[in-house]
């Protein structure tokens, strides 16, 4: 007699070792290879990405009569680039074939030194970016003379009793290095800021990976 | 994951967590990924479960969510995967029953919508319309009429009427 589909579901189960449970831990080696991966090429794309910023910047700046400003942008992401594709190389030293979790927390630790590299030096490029800026701006040609000149100029003809020092006023000075100081200060809570935009999600994953393991390893 | 987690709570319905993830994939490689995938959703959504319906339903849901999401991925990255529009011939060889039956009905099974498949699993394991509804998501009084096409189809199936 025919059987019904009941049956056959039934009856093909019963036998012994039909289910056998998969093991658990291959789970998260693809997983943590994965997001890893993952971030190495966000990483190598943010090189890249800062590469073509820096030439982009210095042609526009340099045809807009800005070439200190381009200059300056262009050595300071080319610095950046060459000491983050170092910090890559480490990257791809770990090993692939510990365990997951081993694998993880290499990562994770080659991860906070790159960013406690980083943030130390967003303290120093972030005033020089500014300052960059300033003096780019200072030097630009405003009808035959600097347009830092033509503002000097104009604040003694307002304010004719402004304190210069080497032709430049006090208060100018005082705020400029004032701002500088106080991205020296920030500089490494702005670039945790930018990390965070960019990378936030991700370092996010991680964590959460880790803690998994973390608690299956107990 | 602790490992008694696992062995209280995922453990006795590993049974029809491998049955579900069969039905919707055809080779060890992928049911093993959609496997884990699903223990670590249990395990994930745990501290969500408000004891409104029994554990065992709120399993079967998590199984069944894990299996059409991943299914849905693997069809969006183009993946080679059983689908409506694939013969059951694709499945690995080293990936079959025993019993030559169960593997005729499997691939029927997996010649379903993918709502139908999971319908078809969850009366094959006895589940009540009503929990059935509940893990689908429906009407229970729809679930009984469906069960019938779909059994009428599964057997055109079976019979080689359809292929």
């Amino acid at each position: 007699m025919e059987k019904s589909i009941e049956n056959i579901w039934k009856e093909g189960f019963l036998k012994k070792d039909v289910l056998v449970v998969p093991n658990l831990n291959d789970f998260y080696n693809k997983k943590s290879i994965h997001i890893i991966d993952k971030f190495k090429r966000m990483f190598r794309i943010n090189l890249i990405v800062a590469v073509i910023f820096a030439l982009v910047s210095l042609v526009i700046t340099t045809i807009n009569g800005l070439p200190i400003i381009g200059v300056s942008w262009f050595l300071i992401l080319i610095g950046l680039v060459v000491v983050n594709k170092k910090l890559l190389k480490g990257l791809e030293k770990i090993d692939y074939h510990v365990s997951s979790y081993e694998y993880l927390i290499s990562f994770n630790k080659w991860l906070q030194e790159q960013l406690a590299i980083n943030r130390k030096m967003a303290r120093l490029y972030y005033p020089l970016f500014f300052f960059s800026i300033v003096i780019g701006f200072w030097f630009v040609d405003a009808e035959g003379v600097s347009l830092g000149e033509r503002l000097v100029g104009e604040v003694l003809y307002g304010f004719p009793n402004t304190y210069l020092v080497n032709g430049v006023p006090l208060i100018g000075i005082i705020l400029v290095l004032t701002i500088a100081s106080l991205l020296a200060l920030f500089g490494g809570e702005i670039y945790n800021f930018d990390v965070k935009i960019i990378y936030g999600r991700m370092f996010k994953k991680i964590e959460n990976l880790i803690t998994e393991l973390e608690e299956l390893r107990r | 994951m602790s490992n008694n987690f696992y062995k209280t709570s995922i453990l006795p319905f590993a049974g029809i967590i491998i049955k579900l993830c069969r039905a919707y994939t055809n080779s060890q490689e992928d049911f093993e990924d959609y496997y884990q995938e699903v223990c670590l959703q249990i395990w994930r959504s745990k501290e969500n479960f408000r004891k409104e319906s029994e554990w065992s339903t709120w399993v079967y849901r998590i199984s069944l969510n894990v299996c059409l999401t991943l299914l849905k991925k693997k069809k969006n990255n183009g993946q080679h995967f059983v689908s409506d529009a694939l013969p059951a011939e694709d499945t690995d060889d080293n990936y079959a029953f025993a019993d030559e039956s169960l593997n005729l009905l499997y691939d029927a099974i997996r010649k379903l919508s993918e709502i139908d498949r999971a319908i078809i699993m969850l009366y094959l394991e006895e589940k009540s319309y009503q929990e059935i509804a509940d893990i689908i998501g429906t009407n229970p009084n729809n679930i009984g009429v469906r069960i019938k096409r779909i059994k009428i189809r599964l057997k055109k199936i079976l019979d080689g009427k359809i292929n």
